[in-house]
């Protein structure tokens, strides 16, 4: 059995707008474990960035709040705790990478003030020690010539350069769980491959549960050990990496995978449509009655239109793989 | 008449560097450098590549809003590079464009009927008011929006529904041509299989011409008939799309190709890591542009920029060293 890091249990985050109340992240419950990726997958606006702040309670009160549910790290539950004993696990026991290396930098210090301010916050080392552990970080991230580059400011270094420092800096105090919120996203193909590369092999090496936030579906197969797919702030589906590509159970999450265009010899003659998800996602703040997929389902029935509520995650046969789906394909 | 609809030859676009008090030129940024393709009539070509390797500015230098250093661009047998404005204007009727960020290219303070009709009256195609308004519900039909969008404004839709509208005032004018510059780039998936279906569609019924420019193989590849890839300023292979797959010769396609993440997680695949970055364009590499992330490079590549090698009539490359 893997050993469990993180709980998220029946999380869920609200925030009030001009608008309405509107519950960005509802009930959302998952488990990470050692050495293992969880992938997060779904479309802008699916609550998938919340849920990751939530665990950080990084969610600007107001207007945000964190309504219900707990975020147990190894057993304790980091919800409830003072400001200062979070700011203690921060960084140093839950890192986190964010989507835009360009703008999460501090363009007025040097990438060694920035790695080194991590590990003042955390750690008792002395000045030229920091400095050293900078560049040992660097190093481990693949970048070149580190004692130079460590004197350097993010506007010299290229948008891969500077996601690697972002890595650097999550990973300097050793945490036992990142958080990477689209790491790869802003990046080229090419560099995206080197990134995504350089994240299991640090996986390998520190053993981190890692929580990957992505919309590529590409990513999750490449990286991830467990899925869990967000729609409209719920899990809709939940299993492992393989069983989830080759037996998907709801129809949004077939609908994703195979909105994806295959890459193969077909000639554009012989190629069908791509597959879609019709229609929109429905706005938050105006779900409708049921499940919220109804309007866009291509196996909806009469129970999926209200009366029952929303449907729950329930296990199917296989019992690690969940959907909240009345009609499963 | 060719069996052509647009024809480039040997296009540059450079844009100076200007440096010191006096502000002169010091050096140029080689974004497209010397690119020579041609389309068919109702043919998708497929433009890739990384950031930064000029396949926008080739793309609005073919349009001419950006202005070509040299070359042809040869569009149903007139050369545009030559053209004066009034000209350039009713060659632009025939050629259109559609941008990335829908949220970008829209004018919030337009209603969509407005945004439709304005490049009827800049090219007097209807001046009319009730023949105007047919042709928006004829638009609004093409691209699958309901007819009440009319007097909405852009903040109204989502990004998906916005790339729709951009679509139609590309169509407003009847054109043969449009540059798609990554038209499904900034949309969620679902979206963009629904976009990149209704261009397909509109190719057929309508016989359009696109030059599709991304960054997205697996898309540009599903759209096109024939790809080019770029490189620095530069295309270095271009192929039927079927014969990319498996077929490629540059090891630039390889390294790309490999890179696309698979939606399988049961077939893992060996990928060919690129080292290092794109190299600035400013100040390229001696030789071949792509040598100092090779992995097959050898001495020559160093000194000399390889020419074009034909496969066949439609694959072509610029490699010394080609799997």
């Amino acid at each position: 059995m893997d050993e469990k890091i993180l709980e998220v249990k029946n999380l869920t985050t609200r925030f009030n707008t001009p608008k309405g109340m509107v519950t960005a992240v509802d009930g959302v419950s998952f488990d990470v474990f050692k050495g293992k990726s969880l992938g997060i997958v779904g479309e802008s606006g699916s609550g998938k960035s919340v849920t990751a702040l939530s665990i950080m309670r990084l969610i600007p009160t107001p207007p945000g709040e964190i309504a219900a549910g707990e975020v147990k790290l190894n057993g304790e539950d980091i919800l409830t705790l003072p400001d200062l004993d979070m700011r203690r696990i921060r960084g140093n026991k839950i890192g986190m990478i964010f989507q835009e290396p360009m703008t999460s930098l501090n363009p007025v210090f040097t990438v060694g003030n920035q790695i080194e301010e991590v590990i003042a916050l955390h750690e008792k080392l002395s000045k030229v020690e920091r400095r050293n552990k900078a560049i040992e970080m660097l190093d481990l991230v693949g970048i070149p010539s580190p004692e130079k580059r460590v004197r350097e400011y993010p506007h010299q270094l290229s948008g891969g350069m500077r996601q690697r420092v972002m890595i650097a800096m999550a990973l300097a105090c050793e945490p036992e769980v990142l958080i990477a919120d689209e790491p790869s996203t802003a990046l080229d193909v090419t560099i995206q491959a080197q990134i995504l590369e350089l994240m299991k092999k640090l996986q390998d090496e520190l053993g981190m549960g890692i929580i990957m936030i992505t919309h590529d579906l590409g990513v999750v197969a490449e990286v991830c050990h467990d899925v869990a797919v967000m729609y409209c702030g719920k899990i809709i589906e939940q299993a492992s990496v393989v069983d989830l590509f080759k037996n998907p159970r709801h129809p949004y999450t077939k609908g994703l995978i195979s909105s994806i265009p295959s890459f193969d010899s077909t000639s554009l003659e012989e190629k069908k449509r791509l597959t879609t998800i019709e229609g929109i996602v429905p706005s938050l703040l105006d779900l409708p009655q049921g499940c919220y997929f109804q309007d866009r389902c291509f196996n909806v029935k009469e129970e999926c239109r209200g009366g029952q509520g929303a449907p729950c995650l329930r296990s199917l046969d296989n019992h690690n793989h969940m959907v909240s789906c009345f009609n499963p394909i | 008449m060719s069996e052509f609809l647009l024809e480039v030859n040997n296009l540059s676009k450079h844009f100076p560097i200007r440096g010191g008090i006096l502000g002169r030129q010091v050096g140029s940024v080689k974004a497209v450098n010397d690119v020579s393709f041609k389309i068919k009539k109702g043919e998708t070509l497929g433009l890739v590549g990384e950031s930064g390797c000029g396949k926008s500015t080739l793309g609005r230098a073919i349009l001419r809003l950006h202005e070509p250093t040299c070359g042809q661009v040869i569009f149903d047998g007139q050369d545009i590079t030559k053209m004066n404005g009034q000209e350039l204007k009713a060659m632009r009727r025939k050629m259109q464009v559609i941008f990335q960020d829908p949220y970008a290219s829209l004018n919030p303070r337009m209603s969509v009927g407005k945004i439709l009709s304005e490049p009827m009256l800049i090219h007097n195609l209807a001046t009319k008011s009730a023949d105007q308004e047919k042709r928006i519900h004829k638009l609004l039909d093409f691209v699958q929006l309901p007819k009440d969008a009319i007097n909405k404004y852009p903040h109204e839709f989502s990004g998906g529904q916005r790339q729709r509208i951009c679509i139609a005032r590309a169509l407003a004018v009847e054109p043969e041509f449009i540059v798609c510059d990554e038209p499904v780039s900034a949309l969620d998936v679902s979206v963009q299989a629904q976009i990149v279906n209704l261009m397909m569609d509109l190719q057929k019924e309508l016989g359009l011409t696109y030059l599709f420019i991304a960054h997205d193989l697996k898309v540009v590849e599903f759209i096109s008939h024939r790809v080019a890839v770029m490189y620095l300023g530069s295309i270095i292979e271009s192929a039927k799309s079927s014969e990319l797959y498996g077929k490629s010769m540059h090891p630039y396609t390889n390294a790309l190709i490999s890179a696309i993440p698979i939606p399988n997680p049961e077939k893992k695949h060996q990928r060919i890591i690129l080292k290092g970055e794109l190299p600035s364009p400013m100040n390229p590499p001696t030789g071949c542009h792509f040598h100092p992330r090779c992995p097959s490079v050898s001495d020559k590549c160093h000194v000399k920029y390889p020419g074009v090698t034909e496969v066949s009539q439609t694959h072509e490359f610029r490699c010394f060293h080609p799997n």
